[in-house]
């Protein structure tokens, strides 16, 4: 480890590029899915289960068809066949089975989107229904033992004897911690414009993560050979997860083509994303903390309680946390599942990570309140000299750096830790702190790197940018190992005829395919060292594949780490809590471009406290659904919620992490935030409220 | 599906294509007519869109009375003159959406949609605003708390317009208190406007969210009315204990209910701490400059 630890400061991001693609955002001339012309193109529109469970006895389509502009109704049962694949959820109109409310039943093909959707209110469906099961509880049970949890990792893990050694400890903290049904709600819904040429190809311009994988899916699904399927996705607005695998839009709009004979644009409506494009699914946590009375842990138990579908099992890796961030001699983390009649959860922004770190580092506050201890301190207390299942030693940990820098910029030292007692007029005010972590993988990428005999340097990749600035950080990476100025480089991305990459997700879009571009450069530098600096009329041209590299097992273990301080202010009749000041010390490798490194660092704070504060999908028990399935009744935080937010960085080099230097920060951001939210909360007004969001009524309710 | 908009110039197009049949229906703003579209609750038949009438546009003092056109924009009502006059109306109107609902939203809108938690209510509930209708028998007047006679109900016919609300221009303090689940875009948990009338003596409390339809609080009103030193508008206060208890009473008046966005229990509570803090505030010492 040689981490030199000293922080970032503005004038980095300040002097950092701005983004190459901005202007072409502004100005509108960035096209996302179904912006793009295409001729004699039509509209689609879902039409959803109004039943939680049972079978679609009867589909009316007389009215839709009557309805003017209305092209086609599919169904069960005459929409073409598909393919079989692993994603159960894309198996749509093949049969008559519900599994969950919000589930596509059938499909109105318009010459416009207003006639689709008004065909679609015309479809009458009729079912079977059966009893539903949507609430999720620990002792449901149905509870099981999943096989493995997102998205390898083992389910369950052990060392020594937890039970005796929590039962032992002088100082135990049990405690249960839930976190609701939280939702994906990128600014562009998941879209896809569909068309078939005359040769059987299919070629798709669809808001998606990744679409070497989307061409795969979809030839499986339709028949075809890979190269047949053509996805460009040139510009994505958002995803956070929810778009790293194809969502049922691509495979209804190339259904819908396939039927009419002309291409179709389908857009999801925004009430359609809750249910169609995965959701974090709702946890249970159960915290054991045995501990010495000098905070020293001795035991450290997470058991875990979420929910799956009938469809397919999805298990968050929520534990998974408590596995590698404090040191303790026993330990134990589980995780359960039960299949419920809802939609299938999946990736929303540090899945497993967000939701985990609410339970272990509320839990952790709670600790250090019991030992009577600053929390700064007590995380100081339980670093651990190397990964405590693993036994490996970490690539890089600056997670005590984080804290006692970011203590020192937040003001800590003079924090008195006494909850309740400080008073500003009518608000109650405190501040908290929690740390954050994130893995830092990379994985296999190829790059295609050429020179022209101009000395422009063209890089092709399937890489996505989906708002993260991936575009400018990667044409700057590879600037940098051609030892070139940006403007003598073109990056072509977001095609699936590009040679294949990573998604843009599990915060190693950037390190994967930054090193597949410095391993081209390298190859691409060499060819034109042998020839002396000459290159041909027609170019030189290298491929870069990092699959050795990857593979080549890492005797480290690597993480990135953060720390995050809350202030809080809680007005002490109503229970309003606000949130004057949120500060984020993340050390996260090599940043390759500040401006757009900050963004992400604090949108993932703000996702972050947003979940602290407001988000919570409401289970509608009655009839298994959401009661919340819109933007006005599903809350996120609102621009005048948000108020100092503001992260950096300390400078840390890393050489065991990958060609990049980098540990990925799309994620870490949000990791920590909503405890840090909640211990404030406490310090303010002694109110610990372990079920997210913090709700006006549940600060008042207790106490 | 077909329809069609027909874009009034005048508040007699405006009634005469209302006539064109049953399914004909106003459109201001569109921020609640739009939601109920999108949300399939509403097929569009003939639009009759009113933003361009002049009759129904801005406002105007008439005597001792303000009239406030049905067209009125949040981003009126929440500056300049008016914003003097009705202070509390303004405040409301800052509270409203974003700065787009509010550039487009309207008091008509709110007044007819007459949901619990339309935003304006309360204010015009405590200056007991009188609502101005015209329709195809001519026109007529309905006191607010007749108009408003349920959730999302009220007294306008078939063929009608709203075309103003009339308030008092009073002399005295006003506040306006909204508790939502976030800092803005949102739906009310509980508001409370409170109206000093100076020269009529009165206190004047309306509370929104917490009940069925906007309502008054009779009793709370004479207890503070009853403690308010007149002349020199002031309430001796100094224990906060009038307040509390003008609070307690305001929330007796309310029967609200629990929902996903709050409690019965939370809503009373907030109830009370609101009506407090507004009827402290309307009374309290002008700050020393
Ligand atoms: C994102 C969003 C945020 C919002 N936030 C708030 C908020 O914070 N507080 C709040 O109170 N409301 C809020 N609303 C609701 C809405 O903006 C207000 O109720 C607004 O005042 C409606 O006015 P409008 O002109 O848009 O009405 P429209 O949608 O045009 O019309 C609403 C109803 O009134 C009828 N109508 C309109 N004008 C007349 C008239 N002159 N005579 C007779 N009938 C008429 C229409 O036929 C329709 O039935 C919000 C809405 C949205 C979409």
């Amino acid at each position: 480890m040689n981490d030199v630890v000293r922080p970032v400061m503005q004038d980095a991001v300040a002097a950092a590029p701005t983004r190459v693609d901005g202007r072409d955002k502004v100005t509108g001339r960035a096209r996302y899915a179904v912006e793009h012309p295409v001729e004699d193109v039509v509209w689609a529109w879902p039409v959803t289960s109004t039943v939680a469970k049972g079978r679609v006895t009867e589909i009316d389509a007389s009215e839709a068809n009557g309805t003017e502009g209305v092209i086609a109704v599919l169904t069960h049962a005459n929409a073409p066949r598909l393919g079989e694949t692993d994603d159960a959820e894309l198996q749509l109109l093949q049969s008559d089975r519900v599994a969950y409310r919000g589930q596509v039943c059938a499909l109105v093909v318009g010459e416009t989107v207003e006639s689709a959707r008004a065909g679609a209110d015309a479809v009458r469906v009729r079912y079977d229904e059966a009893e539903h099961d949507v609430v999720l509880d620990a002792r449901h049970p149905a509870m099981f033992t999943p096989e493995k949890v997102n998205p390898g990792f083992p389910t369950d893990t052990s060392i020594g004897d937890p039970d005796t050694a929590f039962a032992v400890a002088a100082v135990q903290l049990d405690a249960t911690y839930t976190t609701p049904t939280e939702h994906n709600h990128a600014m562009e819904p998941h879209a896809t414009t569909a068309s078939w040429g005359a040769d059987g190809t299919l070629t798709l311009y669809d808001s998606n993560q990744g679409s070497t994988g989307v061409a795969r899916v979809m030839a499986d699904l339709f028949g075809l050979q890979v190269r047949a399927v053509h996805v460009i996705s040139e510009h994505v607005g958002g995803g956070f997860g929810s778009k790293g695998t194809p969502r049922p839009n691509i495979v209804l709009a190339a259904m819908a083509a396939q039927a009419v004979g002309r291409p179709v644009r389908l857009a999801l409506g925004r009430q359609h994303m809750f249910s169609l494009v995965g959701y974090r699914t709702p946890t249970i946590q159960r915290l054991r903390l045995g501990a010495t009375t000098d905070g020293v842990l001795r035991s450290l138990v997470h058991d875990v309680w979420e929910q799956t579908s009938t469809l397919d099992d999805f298990a968050e890796q929520t534990a998974v946390i408590s596995r590698m961030l404090y040191a303790a001699p026993a330990r134990r983390t589980t995780h359960r599942l039960v299949r419920l009649d809802v939609p299938t959860p999946s990736w929303m922004r540090a899945p497993g990570e967000a939701p985990g770190s609410f339970a272990l580092e509320s839990a952790m506050d709670e600790l250090a309140a019991a030992c009577d201890l600053d929390p700064v301190e007590l995380r100081v207390r339980n670093e651990p000299d190397v990964d405590p299942e693993s036994g490996k030693p970490f690539s890089s940990r600056n997670l005590v750096a984080c804290l006692r820098e970011g203590a020192r910029r937040f003001g800590w030292e003079q924090r008195d830790p006494t909850p309740g007692v400080r008073r500003d007029g009518r608000w109650l005010v405190g501040t908290g702190v929690a740390s954050s972590t994130y893995p830092a993988r990379t994985a296999p990428s190829q790059a295609r790197m050429s020179i022209g005999s101009d000395g422009v340097v063209t890089v092709e990749l399937n890489a996505v940018d989906i708002g993260t600035g991936s575009r400018t950080a990667l044409t700057q990476i590879a600037a940098e190992a051609m030892d070139l100025p940006t403007d003598r480089v073109r990056l072509r991305i977001g095609d699936s005829t590009l040679p294949p990459a990573m998604i843009a997700g599990g915060s190693m879009g950037l390190t994967s395919w930054g090193s597949a571009i410095v391993k081209g450069a390298r190859q691409l530098r060499e060819l034109v060292g042998r020839r002396d600096g000459a290159i041909p009329e027609d170019g030189l041209e290298v491929t870069a594949d990092t699959a050795e590299e990857v593979r080549a097992v890492s005797g480290y273990a690597r993480h990135a780490f953060g720390a995050q301080f809350c202030e809080v202010r809680v007005d002490a009749d109503t229970g309003e809590v606000r949130v004057p000041r949120l500060l984020g010390v993340f050390a996260v490798g090599r940043v390759i471009n500040a401006r757009t490194a900050r963004s992400q660092l604090v949108g993932g704070m703000t996702m972050g406290l947003s979940m602290a504060l407001h988000e919570e999908g409401v289970v509608d028990v009655q009839h298994g659904d959401n009661v919340n399935h819109d933007l006005a009744g599903y809350h996120i935080a609102a621009h005048a919620d948000v108020a100092d937010v503001d992260a950096m960085w300390l400078e840390e080099h890393d050489e065991h992490l990958n060609l990049v230097g980098a540990k990925g920060i799309g994620e870490i951001g949000i990791v920590g935030t909503a405890a840090a939210v909640a211990n404030a909360v406490h310090h303010a007004t002694g109110v610990r409220v372990r079920d997210l969001p913090i709700r006006v009524d549940r600060l008042l309710g207790r106490g | 599906m077909s329809g069609s908009v027909t874009v009034a110039r005048s508040l007699d197009q405006a009634l005469d294509a209302l006539r064109s049949g049953p399914d004909a229906r106003l459109v201001a703003g569109g921020t609640d007519l739009m939601v109920e579209v999108n949300a399939g609750r509403w097929q569009p038949g003939t639009l009759v869109s009113v933003d361009r009438a002049p009759e129904l546009r801005g406002w105007h003092r008439d005597g001792d009375e303000i009239v406030l056109g049905s067209g009125l924009t949040y981003a009126e009502m929440e500056r300049g003159e008016l914003a003097r006059l009705v202070p509390a109306l303004a405040q409301a109107a800052r509270t409203v959406g974003s700065p787009q609902i509010r550039n487009a939203g309207t008091l008509g809108g709110n007044v007819v949609t007459a949901s619990p938690a339309g935003d304006t209510l309360p204010v015009l509930t405590a200056l007991d605003a009188v609502v101005q209708i015209a329709g195809p028998e001519g026109t007529r007047i309905s006191p607010l708390r007749e108009f408003v006679r349920g959730v999302k109900r009220t007294d306008l016919r078939a063929g009608e317009v709203v075309t103003a609300v009339r308030v008092p221009a009073l002399r005295g303090a006003q506040e306006f208190l909204k508790v939502g689940t976030r800092n803005a875009m949102v739906i009310s948990v509980v508001m409370v406007a409170v109206v000093v009338d100076l020269d009529g003596h009165t206190v004047r409390v309306g509370v929104g969210s917490a009940a069925p339809v906007p309502v008054r609080a009779p009793l709370a009103e004479e207890y503070v009315g009853a403690l308010v030193d007149w002349e020199r508008a002031r309430m001796d206060d100094p224990t906060g204990e009038v307040a509390a208890q003008f609070g307690e009473l305001v929330a007796q008046a309310t029967s609200p209910i629990d929902d996903h966005r709050s409690t019965a229990a939370y809503r009373r509570r907030a109830v009370a701490v609101c009506a407090a803090r507004a009827v402290r505030r309307a009374f309290q010492e002008p700050e020393s400059p």
